[in-house]
Order: structure tokens, then C-alpha cells, then sequence
């Protein structure tokens, strides 16, 4: 794993030249570096190092100093700013290492800035990567995607095209996370609700009759038990829930221990005794409509689903009939499909649903390191070094 | 008594000449006259503990919440007019993030278990200091001043009674001690809170956000500067409101009333 503490200090020496013949060797502590001069005026320095974040958390970047004069490799993002445009100060960063180009910048000069465009920055899933694109970029090497769904990618046919994918599984795990807690406790305890009533013009009194459920010693069962998952399952036992699991495979003895997770093979088992089910999973052909109509009718009436992980897990329109039905007492999600939902959705409606706008890594410093990971990812292809979270087709 | 009502005054107590014992639903008893009720020999109980868990959990509710802009992302994503979830709507990190417990009684201390798992720093400011091991077990750096607290933390989370003491406890002063992007967490009671410097404190952005279970009175008149805020999350005292906590709370006040009754030594009475 690229966190690890053991990789505490990667240093690279200066050896390369130019776009195409990069060749790095990265040194660690105890492995002897050589390196060889290059011949180009042109040198880079660039480390690879683990710091604190300010957030506390060890966080992967790579420093890039230009020594002389030279081109940095180009990536193409969508946009800088505007409605789904890189953020502005994400903007900057990548342009420390990169020679930044835009879609628009792009399509407007196709035959000299096909040949700059090493890389992709994938951004709330976009630019779009279709075979055109890819058919237009013969200098293509890797898509960086910011985020750790790549259910938005055509992994086969990049592949096809000698084309890596990686993503940001380090950055996403702590916010999206705490954000399956907030979901969790917003529900059970009705806060939306509760908050519109405490502002509504129409308030006169605070209803003594008025009650939510208890988070603290219920039951969680957490589908999807990958480092997200299990970052749920550390939260949810400080509060002194019971906690099964359900996973392609199990975890290890110690790591259940840990938590005090208990695996359910079968999800029907989970399904039937959790008070509270949260989807943690991959979107894959496998976990599509995971969660249907059956799924939904072993769950307890008194249950609440969580969604942090894509909304095609759920079979949307038997999750309003449930809801609808009473067959089980509410849902929190943070992923829908479409988002946003047309509006005219049913669920948008129902009062026992809170939904939010695909807000799992949504702050400040999580935009940051996840930027920060897919450069790092993005330098590591381009300088020939093991890739930190490349992601393969089946 | 449930929800402090009926309010018990001394006409009231006059005119029940056999009443032996209140039994008042919740932790706090700010709303009862300890030395009157005393005076007349009645006896008082409520129910601390049972509130302690619920409690504690709303607290981390309106944390998380309020960071992640929980309430306003909903509104966003039912409103009629989104068309788009737009790329620059961000809210702030609680994992690693540093937590102050003003108050580290059991509710407190909750919090702070809870906190913990979320990798948070937590310091806490008390009327004395937790022994090692409690400390240490959740991680927890005392501040005798309280000032100290302010001045580090992102969240501010106020778990203490309302006495004499801790009237207005958090004035103008304690806002601007704050950090500019640190959010006041409020599950004790409104009167802890200087309302009016903390709708100033927000108007001005001194500090970014607020979340109260409670405020004073609740609810708040409908023309209050605090229900207009984006900022500001406010929901209805439901720090203990679940089915198990209340049905566990009239037990208790039950059983205190049946012991009060019966002449024998009343479980939980407030002294």
C-alpha cells in the first residue's frame, strides 16, 4: 500500500530529459541510487514524499522544480472554473507540473496540441473519454481520475489504446467516510426534518411526540468492506453499534477483531438483522441493482439505507415502492442516478429520504489530495515508476 | 414534568398540599426552583443518564452535519431549480479536525469516545480535570483556560449545565477568541449562549457556522435573525428524542415517583 509508513521518505534523482525518455529510478532508504546525466539542458528535480497533512493525515505529493527551460508534459482538462470546470486553485497546482490545456484550447488548434497531451485530468468525471478522443491523442500515455469510481470509464477500450487509469483510493476513504456517519446520524435522528421545523414560519411549538431512532448500540451492517467501508466501521463502533459485514471476500481475523465486525456470507443475513444497511461497494456489472425489491423486503421496517457508494447499486424504483410502502423507515443517499434526479422524482418528495449532492469528498482539503494523488499517479506513468493506484480492466 | 411542564410555582405547590415528589424528565432542572420545591418538602429526581448516549450522539449529528453542509446539500438537491450539482460546493473535514469540549461531564465524555474514531484532536475545558486514564483514553488535552480551547479549535462543542456560572458562558469575548473558520456546536441549553453576540458573531463572520439543539426560547420567535441564516442549523431539543431513551426515561421517572411515595430513599433525586 502507498501509504504505508515503510515508504516514509521516496527520493528520486534527476535524470531526465525531455517528454519521451524518461527514466527515473526512485531510491529508498535502503536501496543503492545511481543515475545517469543526461545530455538535454533540460533537468527536473522531482521527490516523491509523504507529509502531514494539515488535516493530520499522511498525504502523497510530488514536487516538480524546472531547473532550466523546458516543456512540462501537457494535460488536458475540461475546463478551469465554470460550472464543471477544475477548481481554480486545483488549476494552479496541476500547472506546476503540467502543461495545462483545455478542451476548448484543444479543439481549437487539434494538430499541434494532440502531440503535447500525455495525460488526462479527470474531474467530477470529466472530459468525457470516448474512442474520439482517444483516436486524437496519439501521445496519450494515462487519465488520472480525481476520485476512486472509475464506473465512468471505458477501462477495456482505454486499454485497448495502450492507455493507463488510475485513481485516488488514499484521498477519498476519511471524507466519504464520515459522510456515510453524517447520513447515518442525520436519518436516525430526522435532522432535516427536525431543522425545518425548527425555522418554519408555521412553527408555534416543539411537539413532545416527536421522536427518531438511536444510532448508539444498534446494529450496522456495512456492504462493502474495502477501505472505505472499514473506515465506517471504526467510526460506527465508538458509538457502540454492532457491526457485521458482508464482502466479496473476508477480512482478516485481526482486522474484524479491530472493529468487531462480524462476516455475514450470505447478505440475506446482513439484510435481516441490521437496523441500519450501508451500500460501500464499487459500481460493477456484479453490484448493479445490488440492493432490488428482495433486498429490500428481507430488510427490517424499521431499517434505513445509506448509499455512499453509486446510485445504479439501488434499483431506484423499487427503493420508492419500499419507501412508499413502509417497508422499510427511510433512506440517506449521497449518490442517486441520475444526479441530480430529474425533478420531478418521487424521491425527491418523501420525507423520510435525505439526499445529498454527491458531497462524499466534498472539502476543501479532500479536493486538494485528491488532486494531489492523481498527479502523483499521472507522474509516475509518464516517468516510467511503479504506478501508486493503477486501475485494470477485468 | 415532561418538557418542564406544568411549570411548578408556588401557587401550584400551595395548592397540593399531599405532593411528595417531581419527577422531571431529562437531565437538566434549570427550570425548577430547587430551594422552593425544597422548602415545601417535596422531593426532586430526573433521569441523568439514560439522556447521556442520545445526547451525545446529537452532538456529533450537528458536527457532522454542519462541516458537510448536510441541511443546505439536501435543499440543493430537492430544490425545482438544480439543474446541475455545481464543482465548487464544499464543506470542511472532520476527520483530523480539532474538537473543544466545554464540558467533559458523562455527555462530554461521550462526545469525545465518539471523536476520537474520527481521528479528532480533542481538548476539553471542565470546572476540574478528568483523571489520567479517562484522559488518555480518549485522547483528551485539558485547558484550564478556556480561552486556549477558542482560540484552537475548529469545532467548539458546549456539554455543560446551565447554572449561575455558565449563563451566557460563550459572550462576544469567547466568539472572537474563535477562529474565523470554527463552527459552535450547542447541545446544552440556549442560556449558555449569548444569542444576540452569536447572531452578530455570524452576521460579521467572526466565526463560520453554528448548530444548536437549543436555543432561548425555543421555539424562537419566527422574526429571529437565526432562522434566516445559511449558516446556521437549528433543530428542535431532540438531543434524547428516541423511542428507547424516552421509554427508558418514564421508567425511571416511575419508579422514582413509586420510591418517593412509598417513604424509601428516591433513585435520582437532586439535591
Amino acid at each position: 500500500m502507498f501509504r504505508s509508513k515503510a515508504l516514509s521518505l521516496l527520493k528520486l534523482i534527476p535524470l531526465m530529459s525531455g517528454q519521451s525518455n524518461l527514466a527515473y529510478k526512485f531510491i529508498h532508504p535502503v536501496i543503492a541510487c545511481h543515475g545517469h546525466r543526461c545530455h538535454r539542458s533540460v533537468i527536473y528535480k522531482q521527490w516523491y514524499r509523504t507529509r502531514p497533512h494539515s488535516a493530520g493525515r499522511r498525504t502523497i505529493s510530488a514536487g516538480t522544480k524546472v531547473m532550466a527551460q523546458g516543456e512540462l508534459p501537457g494535460v488536458l482538462i475540461l475546463d478551469i472554473g465554470g460550472t464543471h470546470g477544475v477548481l481554480e486553485d486545483l488549476a494552479a497546482l496541476l500547472k506546476k507540473h503540467f502543461h495545462l490545456i483545455t478542451m476548448k484550447e484543444f479543439l481549437g488548434n487539434k494538430e499541434e496540441m494532440s502531440k503535447k497531451i500525455q495525460s488526462v485530468f479527470v474531474f467530477e468525471c470529466r472530459p468525457t473519454i470516448d474512442r474520439e478522443l482517444l483516436e486524437s491523442l496519439p501521445n496519450l500515455k494515462v487519465i488520472g481520475n480525481s476520485g476512486v469510481g472509475v464506473d465512468h470509464l471505458d477501462l477495456k477500450m482505454i486499454s485497448s489504446f495502450g492507455v493507463k487509469v488510475t485513481n485516488t483510493p488514499n484521498a477519498v476513504a476519511d471524507p466519504t467516510a464520515d459522510i456515510g456517519m453524517a447520513l447515518m446520524l442525520a436519518s436516525a435522528r430526522r435532522l432535516v426534518e427536525g431543522c425545518q421545523i425548527a425555522v418554519s414560519p408555521d412553527t408555534k411549538y416543539f411537539a413532545v411526540d416527536w421522536l427518531g431512532v438511536e444510532v448508539s448500540r444498534a446494529t450496522l451492517g456495512i456492504i462493502g468492506m474495502g477501505s472505505i467501508g472499514y473506515k465506517v466501521a471504526q467510526r460506527a463502533r465508538a458509538f457502540n453499534m454492532r457491526i457485521l459485514y458482508h464482502n466479496r471476500n473476508r477480512r482478516r481475523k485481526e482486522e474484524e477483531e479491530a472493529v468487531g465486525a462480524h462476516y455475514c456470507a450470505k447478505m440475506e443475513d446482513l439484510l435481516q438483522q441490521s437496523d441500519f444497511v450501508m451500500l460501500v461497494v464499487n459500481l460493477t456489472p456484479e453490484t448493479h441493482k445490488l440492493i432490488g425489491r428482495k433486498e429490500l423486503g428481507l430488510m427490517k421496517p424499521t431499517a434505513t439505507l445509506i448509499n455512499i457508494s453509486r446510485g445504479a447499486v439501488i434499483d431506484q424504483d423499487a427503493l420508492v415502492e419500499a419507501l412508499r410502502n413502509k417497508v422499510i423507515r427511510a433512506a440517506a443517499l449521497d449518490v442517486t442516478y441520475p444526479e441530480p434526479l430529474p425533478r420531478d422524482h418521487p424521491l425527491l418528495n418523501l420525507n423520510n429520504v435525505i439526499i445529498t449532492p454527491h458531497i462524499g469528498t466534498a472539502t476543501v482539503q479532500a479536493i486538494h489530495m485528491m488532486a494531489e494523488e492523481a498527479i502523483a499517479n499521472i507522474l509516475a506513468v509518464l516517468n516510467d515508476q511503479p504506478i501508486p493506484s493503477e486501475v485494470f480492466p477485468k | 414534568m415532561w418538557y418542564h411542564k406544568p411549570a411548578i410555582n408556588e401557587e401550584l405547590l400551595q395548592s397540593l398540599p399531599n405532593l411528595k415528589v417531581v419527577a422531571s424528565s431529562g437531565v437538566g432542572i434549570d427550570h425548577l426552583d430547587l430551594k422552593l420545591l425544597s422548602s415545601y418538602g417535596v422531593k426532586v429526581a430526573n433521569t441523568p443518564f439514560v439522556v447521556s448516549i442520545d445526547t451525545a450522539d446529537m452532538g456529533m449529528a450537528l458536527l457532522l452535519a454542519s462541516s458537510r453542509r448536510l441541511v443546505e446539500g439536501h435543499e440543493m438537491a430537492v430544490s425545482p431549480e438544480t439543474e446541475y450539482f455545481p464543482a465548487d460546493w464544499l464543506g470542511v473535514e472532520v476527520s483530523g479536525a480539532t474538537l473543544g469540549i466545554v464540558g467533559m461531564g458523562v455527555i462530554g465524555y461521550k462526545v469525545a469516545e465518539r471523536a476520537k474514531a474520527f481521528e479528532m484532536k480533542i481538548l476539553y475545558h471542565n470546572r476540574n480535570q478528568r483523571k489520567k486514564e479517562e484522559e488518555s483514553a480518549v485522547g483528551a488535552v485539558y485547558c484550564k483556560k478556556i480561552d486556549y480551547l477558542l482560540q484552537q479549535s475548529d469545532f467548539v462543542l458546549l456539554a455543560v449545565n446551565l447554572t449561575p456560572q455558565t449563563h451566557k458562558l460563550i459572550g462576544k469575548r469567547e466568539l472572537e477568541l474563535m477562529k474565523p473558520t470554527a463552527t459552535l456546536i450547542n447541545i446544552s441549553r440556549g442560556l449558555v449562549v449569548d444569542q444576540d453576540a452569536l447572531v452578530e458573531a455570524l452576521q460579521n463572520k467572526v466565526i463560520k457556522a453554528a448548530a444548536l439543539d437549543v436555543t432561548y426560547p425555543e421555539p424562537l420567535p419566527r422574526d429571529h435573525p437565526l432562522l434566516k441564516m445559511k449558516n446556521v442549523i437549528i433543530t428542535p431539543h431532540i438531543g434524547s428524542a428516541t423511542k428507547k431513551t424516552r421509554w427508558v426515561m418514564m421508567e425511571e421517572m416511575v419508579e422514582s415517583i413509586q420510591a418517593g411515595l412509598a417513604g424509601l430513599p428516591v433513585p435520582r433525586e437532586v439535591l
